[in-house]
């Protein structure tokens, strides 16, 4: 069974550190691609319920091309400890390459 | 000129995220009057009203309550493409503590607070209300979020509002203060809930978190605790008798949007904030509990209300924010 998306979104800047918006979505698609949930204002919604709750936290923003905000974040150190407590250890090896 | 309009559209987006989280406060507050206020009306209905004991009408009605709300809930994820993330989420750690909270927060809590309500009337509702304290008092010890001298202040005022509620009894309630003690012991559980929540919720969508929160917790009032307390026979009834479900299925619809955006404001602007706008449905429920159930207003019960949620309001923001200008 895969990780709930919030939980993915988190387990992939564990992996990767920091990452864009786009960047989450794209390594993700594979696997919650042909969701309905699978949209940006849903994964923009991820990220700053994770930044409010200090699991990760804005790294930087620039506007992309299409004149829209794209959004920088990287993992906090709670997010980290969070990730190594609850995520089983093959999910952290599994997804978001 | 590009950095400059990145940045404006940040603060726009910065500002509509608080903006929401702090409505999906104030809409949870006042849904949750309207929802104390249905699940009295439905009391008033045959074979509700006159089943006799203590317990039996609360945990009948809000198992009842709970579960449709759950299946409302479940109708809102399915349209946004959710479902399968139920499964997904019960399978985590984070996932099981919502469960523990819907355990603690559904039939503890709703069950004592629906039997205070049963036994002190409106009465029961602000001193239920006191739950932002625990929430804020359990946060700091669990989750050590350390409240400022604002909130604490806020959080004294919340129970200066409590105790002048409970300063003259009305006459003609023997069991008023059970009835308020099941309300403080609803505030506490609440309480707990709220951190136990925000700490799950925290890498959960909270939509789903609260669907699961729902449906748990009535099904585990109506499967194990509605039998134990031998009320079986009274909710076969209310089904069987139609308008009272009718009504508990109203209520139980105020009943999700009030938990999915309590939920919602608590992981959005914190388990303080959130906590403390989401009590404003003491003021509601006050309100509409005069309006349509013919409660009495006594000058007490108008005090104690207007300083609960002026606490509220203290714990959430600085008053002297709004005199303010943007620098």
């Amino acid at each position: 069974m895969l990780l709930p998306a919030r939980t993915a979104v988190l387990n992939f800047l564990y992996q990767a550190g920091e990452a864009d918006i786009d960047k989450i979505m794209e390594a993700l698609k594979p696997m919650y691609g042909t969701e309905k949930q699978f949209n940006k204002k849903m994964f923009m919604e991820h990220a700053m319920s994770l930044e409010a709750n200090g699991l990760a936290e804005m790294k930087s923003y620039e506007l992309g091309q299409d004149g829209e905000l794209m959004l920088r974040y990287q993992i906090t150190d709670d997010g980290r400890s969070t990730v190594e407590k609850y995520v089983p250890v093959t999910f952290r090896r599994k997804e978001g390459k | 000129m590009g950095n400059s309009s990145a940045n404006a559209k940040m603060q726009q987006l910065n500002k509509k995220f608080r903006v929401t989280g702090i409505s999906s406060g104030v809409i949870s507050g006042l849904t949750y009057g309207i929802y104390t206020t249905l699940v009295l009306v439905a009391g008033l209905y045959e074979p509700l009203v006159s089943a006799v004991g203590l317990l039996a009408v609360p945990f009948v009605t809000s198992g009842l309550n709970d579960f449709l709300a759950g299946l409302w809930l479940l109708l809102y994820n399915g349209g946004k493409g959710r479902l399968k993330e139920l499964g997904r989420s019960l399978n985590t750690f984070p996932g099981k503590m919502v469960v523990v909270g819907a355990l603690i927060g559904g039939p503890v809590a709703n069950g004592a607070y629906l039997a205070g309500l049963a036994m002190a009337g409106a009465y029961a509702i602000p001193i239920s209300a006191t739950c932002s304290l625990f929430g804020a008092l359990f946060a700091w010890i669990f989750l050590k979020q350390k409240p400022t001298k604002r909130v604490v202040l806020g959080m004294v005022i919340c129970v200066a509002g409590a105790i002048t509620i409970n300063w003259v009894k009305p006459e003609g309630s023997p069991n008023f203060t059970i009835g308020i003690i099941c309300a403080l012991v609803a505030a506490v559980s609440w309480g707990l809930e709220g951190v136990i929540s925000s700490y799950g919720g925290s890498m959960l969508d909270t939509d789903v978190a609260v669907n699961i929160r729902e449906l748990v917790s009535g099904a585990v009032t109506m499967i194990v605790v509605v039998p134990l307390i031998a009320a079986f026979p009274l909710m076969a009834a209310t089904v069987k008798a139609g308008v009272p479900l009718l009504i508990l299925g109203l209520s139980g619809l105020s009943a999700a949007i009030s938990f999915l955006c309590w939920y919602k404001a608590n992981s959005m602007v914190g388990c303080a904030i959130g906590m403390s706008l989401n009590v404003t449905y003491a003021f509601w429920g006050v309100i509409f509990c005069v309006l349509f159930l013919g409660e009495v207003l006594t000058p007490t019960i108008v005090a104690g209300s207007v300083i609960i949620v002026l606490g509220a309001v203290i714990v959430t923001m600085n008053p002297l924010d709004l005199l303010k200008k943007e620098a």
